[in-house]
């Protein structure tokens, strides 16, 4: 009896226990179908004890008129207070509206408890005599669907006290608010009343189909040896025992009957779930304690399935290497329910046991259900499943309405407490006592198969739906089915002398004989000639593919841990240069490079240094670039400043039209005058805005500096100014000329710096360190640099050298070779303004450079005297200035300006999207990262930026950290990757290789992609060629994947990429094959697998495929 | 798996680069909003079983990569497009400008049996942002130009409208694949039987 102290509170614990229990079913029918069927049983149930809730306590008399269903009435009084209750209560108005609906709508009906879902699915007939299930609970329903319900019992709940008594369920604090919380995951359902296919299953994510693989793949061997690659004989269709024999059949047939057991485990095309439950308890034999596991049954067209797989087996994803399976595979339960006779139920204080006795009288172990209901719904689901042609003995339902379920049972047995009643009520659970009952399964056609079975064998075969076989059973009859076309089977004909063989005369079987050695020898005929066409075709391929792969094999010994610190030290010798390297080629193409050193070695690797050069030959190879650098990128910041210029006037003017548009006249923006004061506009940054226009025009009128890039040919045309700008006038010019120039620009030059310091903030620090190194390099050999300069009038800077070493020689000095920001920020924070004296003799140098750069420099080092004085006086500065950036709009070509804006739009949204979640990319490097691309874009203006730039330049800057060395970098990249961008043939070539690759290497797959036809293209392959794998792999994966494909350059493959495009293939083909992948599955299949791959075991694997290849060529 | 019958929507997505396409698809795919999204590279596309009209479809639809010139590798995906989604950024005026050449781009590569009424359906993306500069009523006159091209505001970020603009692609791919079907379905039976006759002749030519 229940030993509740409280019968109020009891009712409202079983209440709530009701919802939430529909809720439950309701959500898990969610999960397995995408949504919830309208009228699905579940929704009904759920409608059902919610109204139950709501019911309880309900104040009559707070309802007034409405007569019908109190919980109706309740929604439309509080309509007048709650939106949502309101909007609900109008669709109900509505639907009710409808003709003869509201008579039979059962709303009226306040159901005296809840009704667990149980009695529902049970048995159908109860429904029977109910209307029909639509129009019961109908706002409900209604909210339901509309997913209002949720909010309109959270208002009920909030006032509860205006509507209900104060003991009632929604009145309590504790459960109102468990009720209207448990609505809330219902009502975020997706509801249809479309009808559903019975199959409506949805494309398991690719994460889901891995894991499906890799738990059937458990029982096999592992990978590697799991299957030859190169199998050629797979392909040969023809000779079926040819493939039989070499694949070993009984691995292969293993992992084929692992991945069905796998896939049967879900509910699939061929089998319907109709009941699953995890954690359910066996003790599998030789184990000392019970096991949980997955309990299922299924429903094909086999017969009823009951399966139990340990859990050890069901989470194979997270310890699926090195653990044995095979135990779990041995341990796991597969029992054919018409094998079963009797179900023994064995109820305990502790468990629910259930004990299968087969035909044989073999008992299986014991399977154990946790409390609460679920063996009992497993046993209902059992029932329902036995249906239409066999059932429970006695049956589970059939004395429901007597209320003594198992009646007969118990008469015919021993006594006991009935099952069903403690499902429904929850009292007589709370002391049940333990009772066993037991079940027969009938199996009614049985008895008619029995008798058709003499008769007609055959039709034993095309009857399965209910047959009782084992696996063994069925394989000898579909066995015997087919060799009944193929001939050469003696032992069947021996089967089938009962029946229809015995008619076979014997003249007949002679001529069968005949036909049988002639389909023999036919057989092997044109096996034979597809083999041989077969290994032509191949050779042609092998040919073809020679050029992929070098011809000789590099060993891989002792290279397991790669290229370490200690080993490059070691390959040193004392001036830095390196002797070996192609020990160094070897051992990174099998080992990868330790992370520390990476720094160091990726520029070899990527052929920036020379393996023989020394140390110092490598810091003044560094010092070089890093100044050709910062002269290029002062050349785009330049145009820069014009482009964000253009833009802002672009902007003000689309505003003004929009405001326009909007009656709302603004005060107009002239565009050409916006341009002219660019001086103002130059940099982006707030104190810089002070446009002067006048002056500035002034300025513009007797000054035009012509500023242009390298290659484009403005003539001189103001001879003061343009001399330092223009090349020809740079080289021409004297320093005298530029040094008066000087005065000039240093102003403008300040905007620019300022500006570029501002949006570089990062830079300063990186270059500071770099500077000093650098300018203490140049210091020590001025000459050195001179020579790098490589210019007449450069070796001026010796001069400038002098003058250096009298105040702060070292950063001042670095100042004026480099020209950018960088060097305004070294005057910062050196905290010693360059002298005037400095730049000017400074200023001759760089022209010889180039003569953007003097520019920049001249000015930069004004400015960055500027700098360090005060922020203030720049406004007044810049506007007595004539800024190169803003005058020469007309001096760059138009196109020239668009083109780079264009450009520059494309990079900064691209760099803005690059790699966030990854640390590194804070602003700073972003930044970093977007003067790479920019820099880089300006050298090459005819390729521009194109989408990927940045993906490839992210690694090297992660790695490098220098912003020059990176792009550096970047553009030895470049020189092989721009093939593979859209303007390149690289991407069809690596196709068209891929193709030849799987063909040969991978018939099985190559076959499954041609059938899918639309494979000419290997489109899913496309980015991982395009960035190298970098989108696919994890940063550190990425890093090694890289080195890889470097060096493997040397070692093994030019084309590396192809391979690791091929293992990453190879290592999910049992999954694309056993979906049957098509084209745009793969791509769906590869993108959601983008970051999850083995890198390391694809990395070897690709290793492995060239070599594969190599010994392939190489004894053909 | 594959041998399931159901409605296949080809939805495809085009629009310059940065104007939020990745973002409106996950928006409307996973109801999820993320600033993570990188440069789209290639193709992408997810798929969503929608109700259209009491009918359970599949929509299949196709991120592709913004930058034009990546768009020659793109036909292979417009190929059997039943609605095309053109997006442009709202606070980007040249984003609105492009869709006339990505339509006509569309529209030559995918080459569709009715161009003219082809669905498409324009997107303005990035309402939620406060520097707006291409009004409403700009686009809309556009798209009243176009053959009345459906028009929707929408915001990936916040959600606003994307569901709508889905429903009303969907709805206007189903229709447009319906027609698709009955178009397809007549030639080539004629097509069927005019080849089984001239085999037939062949055959029969064979024989004498």
């Amino acid at each position: 009896m229940p030993s509740t102290t409280d019968p109020a509170a009891e009712q409202k614990d079983r209440l709530i226990a009701a919802v939430k229990k529909e809720v439950k079913q309701l959500m898990e029918e969610a999960v397995t179908r995408k949504f919830v069927h309208e009228e699905s049983g579940g929704v009904t149930a759920l409608c059902g004890a919610v109204e139950a809730c709501l019911g309880q306590g309900l104040r009559r008399r707070a309802l007034g008129l409405f007569k019908t269903s109190s919980t109706t009435a309740l929604l439309h009084k509080i309509a007048k207070h709650c939106p949502e209750a309101a909007l609900v209560s109008a669709r109900v108005l509505s639907a009710e509206g409808a003709p003869a609906t509201r008579s039979a709508s059962g709303v009226e009906r306040r159901p005296s408890a809840p009704r667990p879902p149980l009695h529902k699915r049970g048995s159908g007939s109860l429904l029977g005599s109910q209307p029909p299930p639509t129009y019961r609970y109908l706002w409900i329903r209604i909210a339901l669907f509309e997913r209002q319900l949720a909010k309109i019992i959270e208002h009920l709940v909030n006032n509860a006290t205006r509507y209900y008594e104060r003991d009632a369920l929604v009145a309590d604090p504790d459960y109102g608010s468990i009720l209207s919380s448990l609505l809330v995951g219902p009502c975020a359902l997706e509801y249809s009343k479309a009808k559903a296919p019975v199959c409506f299953w949805t494309d398991p994510p690719a994460d889901e189909l891995v894991q499906r693989h890799r738990m059937s793949a458990g029982t096999t061997t592992p990978p590697s040896v799991r299957r030859p690659i190169l199998n050629f004989r797979r392909s040969l269709n023809a000779s079926s025992d040819d493939n039989a024999s070499v694949n070993g059949g009984s691995g292969n047939s293993t992992a084929s009957s692992a991945k069905d057991y796998v896939e049967s485990l879900h509910q699939n095309s061929r089998a319907t779930l109709l009941y699953g439950k995890n954690n359910v308890r066996v003790q599998p034999k030789d184990v000392e304690e019970a096991m949980p596991g997955y309990l299922s049954l299924h429903q094909s067209a086999a017969g009823l399935m009951i399966k139990w797989t340990p859990n050890q087996l069901m989470n194979g994803y997270a310890e699926s290497e090195g653990i044995d399976k095979s135990i779990y595979w041995a341990m796991s339960l597969q029992v054919c329910v018409w094998e079963v006779v009797y179900v023994h139920v064995h109820r305990s204080q502790a468990s629910d046991a259930l004990i299968l006795v087969g035909q044989d009288g073999v008992q299986r172990p014991p399977i154990h259900f946790p409390k609460g209901g679920h063996l009992l719904s497993f046993l209902s689901n059992l029932e329902t499943g036995l249906l239409p042609h066999g059932q429970l003995d006695p049956p589970l339902w059939s004395q429901r309405g007597t209320g003594k379920v198992f009646g007969r049972n118990k008469g015919r047995r021993r006594p006991m407490p009935s099952l069903c009643e403690s499902g429904e009520n929850e009292e007589s659970e709370v002391d049940e006592v333990a009772g066993d009952y037991v079940f027969r399964i009938v199996n009614n056609a049985i008895a008619d198969r029995e008798a058709m079975r003499h008769s007609l064998l055959e039709r034993v075969i095309q009857s399965p739906p209910r047959t009782p076989r084992r696996t063994l059973a069925s394989t000898s009859t579909t066995s015997s089915d087919s060799s009944t076309m193929s001939v050469d089977c003696p032992p069947i004909i021996g089967n089938l002398t009962q029946t229809t063989i015995t008619q076979v005369s014997l003249e007949q079987a002679a001529s069968i004989e005949l036909v049988c050695s002639t389909m023999r020898r036919q057989i092997i005929s044109r096996a034979f000639y597809g083999w041989l066409a077969y290994c032509r075709h191949l050779s042609t391929v092998r040919t073809h593919l020679s050029g992929l792969v070098h011809p000789n094999i590099v060993p891989g010994e002792n290279t397991d841990e790669g290229l370490t610190d200690a080993i490059w030290r070691s390959m040193m010798d004392e001036r830095g240069a390196i002797v070996d390297k192609d020990e160094v080629y070897r051992l990174v193409y099998y080992g990868g490079v330790q992370h520390d050193i990476r720094k160091e070695v990726w520029p070899f690797l990527l052929g920036y240094y020379e393996f023989n050069t020394t140390f110092q030959e490598r810091q003044e190879q560094d010092c070089t670039y890093r100044r050709q650098y910062e002269t290029t990128m002062s050349e785009w910041l330049c145009v820069e400043a014009i482009v964000k210029q253009r833009d802002r006037e672009a902007t003000a003017a689309s505003i003004a039209r929009l405001s326009e548009s909007s009656g709302k006249p603004k005060p107009e923006v002239e565009p050409c005058e916006v341009f002219e004061d660019d001086c103002s506009v130059i940099s982006d940054n707030p104190p810089v805005v002070s446009p002067e226009p006048s002056e500035n025009e002034q300025k513009r009128l007797e000054v035009k500096p012509v500023l242009s890039r390298a290659p484009s040919i403005d003539e001189v045309d103001n001879i003061e100014l343009d001399e330092e700008k223009n090349e020809n006038g740079a080289k021409i010019n004297g320093e005298t000329d530029t040094c008066e120039d000087i005065t000039f620009d240093d102003d403008d030059d300040d905007e620019v710096c300022i500006k570029s310091v501002v949006e570089n903030p990062d830079m300063r620090r990186e270059s500071i360190a770099e500077i000093k190194r650098l300018a203490e390099g140049i210091v020590q050999k001025g000459d050195g640099r001179g020579l790098l300069c490589s210019v007449d009038s450069g070796n001026a800077n010796l001069n400038g050298n002098d003058n250096k070493s009298i105040e702060e020689p070292a950063p001042s000095h670095a100042h004026s070779v480099i020209v950018t920001n960088p060097s305004v920020d070294l005057a910062v924070t050196g905290g010693s303004p360059a002298s005037g004296g400095t730049t000017v003799t400074l200023a001759p140098a760089s022209p010889a450079r180039s003569p953007l750069g003097v520019l920049r420099e001249e000015s930069h080092s004004a400015g960055a005297s500027f700098d360090t004085l005060d922020p203030e006086s720049r406004p007044d500065n810049r506007s007595n200035c004539v800024s190169p950036a803003s005058s020469n709009g007309g001096v760059y070509s138009n196109e020239l300006v668009e083109s780079f804006a264009l450009n520059l739009h494309r990079i900064e949204k691209d760099v803005q999207r690059c790699d966030r979640n990854y640390p590194f990319f804070t602003d700073e490097n972003l930044d970093k990262l977007r003067n790479i691309m920019c820099t880089y874009v300006w050298e090459h203006l005819d390729m521009g930026y194109m989408q990927g730039m940045c993906d490839l330049a992210a690694p090297l800057l992660v790695i490098m950290r220098d912003e020059a060395v990176a792009h550096a970098l970047f553009a030895r990249l470049m020189c092989k990757a721009k093939d593979n961008f859209p303007s390149g043939q690289a991407m069809d070539a690596y196709f068209a290789d891929m193709r030849s690759l799987i063909q040969i290497l991978d018939c099985e797959l190559y076959e499954l992609m041609h059938a899918h036809g639309d494979y000419t293209h290997f489109y899913f392959c496309y980015r991982w060629f395009l960035l190298d794998f970098k989108r696919e792999l994890l940063y550190q994966d990425v890093f090694s994947a890289w080195e890889l494909i470097w060096v493997a350059r040397y070692v093994a493959s030019e084309h590396m990429v192809l391979f690791i495009a091929l293992a990453l293939l190879e290592t999910y083909r049992d999954v694309i094959l056993a979906n049957s992948m098509d084209f745009t599955d793969i791509i769906k299949f590869f993108n959601e697998m983008a970051e999850r791959h083995d890198a390391s075991a694809v990395l070897s694997l690709a290793r492995d495929l060239v070599l594969q290849v190599q010994t392939l060529i190489e004894n053909k | 798996m594959s041998s399931r019958k159901k409605v296949l929507l080809k939805v495809i997505i085009l629009g310059d680069s940065g104007v939020g396409k990745t973002s409106l698809m996950n928006q409307f795919v996973n109801k999820k909003f993320s600033n993570q999204y990188k440069a789209t590279i290639g193709a992408d596309f997810l798929t969503k079983e929608v109700i259209v009209d009491d009918r359970i479809v599949t929509m299949q639809i196709w991120d592709t990569a913004g930058q034009e010139r990546f768009q020659s590798l793109g036909v292979a995906f417009y190929r059997g497009a039943d609605c095309c989604v053109l997006v442009f950024d709202v606070t980007a005026p040249n984003t609105f400008k492009s869709l006339e050449s990505w339509r006509d781009e569309f529209l030559i590569q995918a080459s569709p049996r009715d161009p003219d009424h082809f669905p498409f359906v324009i997107l303005g993306n990035k309402v939620d942002l406060d520097n707006r500069a291409v009004s409403a009523k700009r686009a809309q006159q556009w798209c009243q130009s176009k053959n009345d091209i459906p028009y929707f505001e929408t915001s990936a970020k916040e959600a606003v409208n994307v569901e709508l603009a889905f429903q009303t692609i969907a709805r206007n791919a189903l229709a447009q694949e319906t027609e698709a079907e009955l178009y397809n379905e007549f030639p080539d039976q004629i097509k069927l039987n005019a080849n089984d006759n001239n085999r037939n002749r062949d055959g029969d030519n064979c024989a004498c």
